[in-house]
């Protein structure tokens, strides 16, 4: 026994406790969110500092001397002279489908009350975008629901398409408009039981907004049914700047998640401005030189290495994609400030929306001639390419002639046609919020637009008509529209079939 | 106060003389004080601030701080500062200090290192696991 005894003692002596090496620095000054730490002789670029107490802090700056880190979380809690460890980790945030339906903060964390989050991985947040060799170009149309954008500036799946207007003139609507619409898609689509279905899920970033705001988006989600489909992503005005600047990040990293698992997605930073705003403060408040507007040199490529990670995969790598609607807010109409003109170069196109057009009664305010889809358009279903081919074109000529013919009544045929035909496009692209519209019946709508259908109902009964003209659609030849949306092309067949029913419809409405 | 550019660069190049084979050499910081005081070059007071910023700093570097629960023995602290010596070079001050809140085991830090061998260390590590 004494043996035995002997043996086990030695076994103990002979264990050896591992001491694990920390790198440790002295927090110096802390003010703004940003603190100023002393040693940290190892920290790496954009690594995750730990404050202790569960603060965590991102290594911005490497000096000579000291580190400069952002804090995100409570800064508060952080004082003078505390110890700070290097972590030897990037910043990373949960992903998967457990996050949809759900609120989360800039790290991921829920603060919707409902408990905790299954996440399926972890994801860092800043990450490089996928290369040339990955992706493909965009063939697949993402749905917005409003058909001044479905047939002038159509979206493709993995586009990058800016938002952008003055305060106040919608441009959180249209995107609040595109995530209800796939949801609706999404919900049709499972419903039909069609393998090769691909729902698209959203993924809204609230930057530096008022937290009534978000709460109004949420609920407006909800009300429709999209919350289900929807994860959102908030940093609102009360979060700090580090937090509202990291935010479209941790969001892009949600997305990729989708993409990479050859899902598709939808993300809608709302806005950018306000992250391009929060990140100057960081940069002035960590002492980087500034340039034009006060905003750091590296705010375009704040910008640029965010969108970019936005993408359509080839199949070899899964097939996904990530759609971005970034929206950016101009002031009194300028598109060429600072920002504005650098996510306009970014981007595979833009929204342009008018504060005139808006007051006039015209909304969604789409400014036809300021608005262009740079890839989107070989994306676009053949219905609709069919049916809205030319109304760009007739719409610009249209608010041409619109001026013009403001001074003199006496106008020849030709331009007389073009006036009422303009007035009677542009009526039926008006669309109430929150309400978006089926592609097949916009491309019923716009079929009888441009076969003369239209021509003899006044242009303030217009609406009334489209609408009267949507129900018989909907109620009366579903199976028509079920065949649009499948075939997804308006055949001879097809059109005499739509011919007919238009004809039953007006004869009803006389 | 404000340290200019010109008198940072000034201090660190004074700082990079006092340096004797890698190591800052004592006699010639007293030397260099001493002349500036003397002189009074441009900014002579900005350039003193930083220059004792950056000796701070490398005696700090250069500082390694032993804490043990109870009094180290000569032997332990013998084959501590020969390791230590081993793995930074020398030139290292070490120091040895008694902190009973360790419980046991050894808590070295060398610069901005932190090599954590304490029961105290292991226990917090644990908390932290639940």
């Amino acid at each position: 026994m004494s043996n035995l005894l002997q043996e086990i003692e030695a076994q103990i002596s002979g264990v050896k406790t591992l001491v694990n090496k920390q790198n440790v620095g002295i927090v110096r000054e802390c003010a703004d969110g940003v603190a100023k730490i002393e040693g940290l002789t190892d920290a790496m670029l954009n690594e995750m500092l730990d404050f202790g107490n569960g603060i965590t802090g991102l290594a911005l700056n490497l000096e000579e001397t000291e580190v400069g880190a952002i804090i995100l979380g409570d800064y508060l809690g952080v004082h003078e002279g505390q110890e700070v460890k290097t972590t030897g980790k990037l910043l990373s945030v949960p992903v998967g489908k457990g996050l949809l339906g759900r609120v989360v903060n800039m790290l991921g964390q829920p603060i919707d009350g409902k408990g905790p989050i299954k996440e399926d991985a972890f994801y860092p947040v800043e990450k490089i975008a996928p290369g040339i060799i990955k992706r493909k170009s965009v063939s697949q149309p993402v749905q917005t629901g409003i058909m001044a954008i479905d047939a002038m500036i159509p979206i493709g799946r993995g586009q990058r398409e800016l938002i952008i207007g003055d305060r106040g003139t919608g441009k959180t609507t249209i995107g609040v408009d595109t995530m209800i619409n796939q949801a609706r898609m999404n919900k049709v689509g499972r419903a039909s039981g069609d393998k090769n279905f691909r729902p698209v899920y959203n993924i809204y970033v609230a930057i530096g907004q008022k937290q009534s705001n978000v709460a109004r988006v949420i609920a407006e989600l909800e009300k429709a049914g999209a919350m289900g489909d929807t994860i959102v992503v908030a940093a609102s005005a009360s979060d700090s700047a580090a937090n509202q600047y990291m935010a479209p990040f941790s969001g892009a990293a949600m997305g990729e998640w989708f993409m990479d698992n050859g899902m598709d997605a939808l993300i809608i930073y709302d806005d950018l401005s306000k992250q391009a705003v929060a990140y100057r403060q960081v940069s002035l408040v960590l002492k980087r030189p500034s340039g034009r507007e006060a905003y750091p040199g590296d705010v375009f490529y704040l910008h640029s290495r965010l969108l970019e990670r936005s993408a359509r995969v080839s199949e070899k790598y899964g097939n996904g994609s990530l759609t971005a609607l970034p929206i950016v807010e101009t002031q009194a109409g300028d598109v060429s400030a600072y920002i504005p003109t650098n996510v306009i170069s970014i981007t595979d196109g833009q929204i342009y929306l008018e504060t005139d057009l808006f007051y006039q009664g015209v909304r969604p305010a789409v400014s036809v001639g300021l608005s262009v889809s740079r890839v989107g358009s070989a994306a676009q279903i053949k219905a609709m390419k069919q049916v809205a081919g030319r109304i760009k074109g007739d719409l610009a000529q249209f608010r041409e002639l619109a001026a013009f013919a403001q001074f003199g009544s006496d106008l020849d045929a030709k331009t007389q046609g073009i006036l009422e035909r303009g007035k009677r496009v542009v009526e039926v692209f008006k669309q109430p919020q929150f309400n978006p519209i089926p592609v097949e019946l916009q491309a019923a709508v716009l079929w009888a637009v441009q076969n003369n259908f239209f021509d003899d109902v006044a242009v303030e009964k217009i609406k009334v008509c489209q609408d009267m003209m949507t129900d018989f659609l909907n109620t009366r030849k579903a199976d028509l529209l079920t065949k649009i949306r499948t075939e997804k092309a308006i055949s001879e067949a097809l059109a005499a079939e739509l011919k007919a029913a238009i004809t039953e419809f007006k004869q009803t409405y006389r | 106060m404000k340290i200019t550019k010109q008198a940072r660069r000034d201090a660190k190049q004074l700082f990079n003389t006092c340096k004797v084979g890698g190591l800052l050499d004592e006699a010639r910081v007293r030397q260099v004080v001493g002349v500036v005081v003397a002189q009074k070059p441009r900014g002579y007071a900005g350039i003193l601030t930083h220059f004792q910023r950056l000796v701070k700093l490398d005696l700090d570097r250069r500082m390694a701080r032993v804490e043990s629960a109870v009094p180290a023995s000569e032997a332990l602290q013998q084959s501590v500062k020969a390791s230590l010596a081993q793995r930074y070079g020398a030139g290292l001050a070490v120091s040895f200090v008694v902190n009973p809140a360790l419980i046991g085991g050894l808590r070295v830090k060398v610069g901005s290192d932190v090599f954590d061998g304490s029961v105290r260390a292991r226990l917090n590590e644990l908390e932290a696991s639940f």
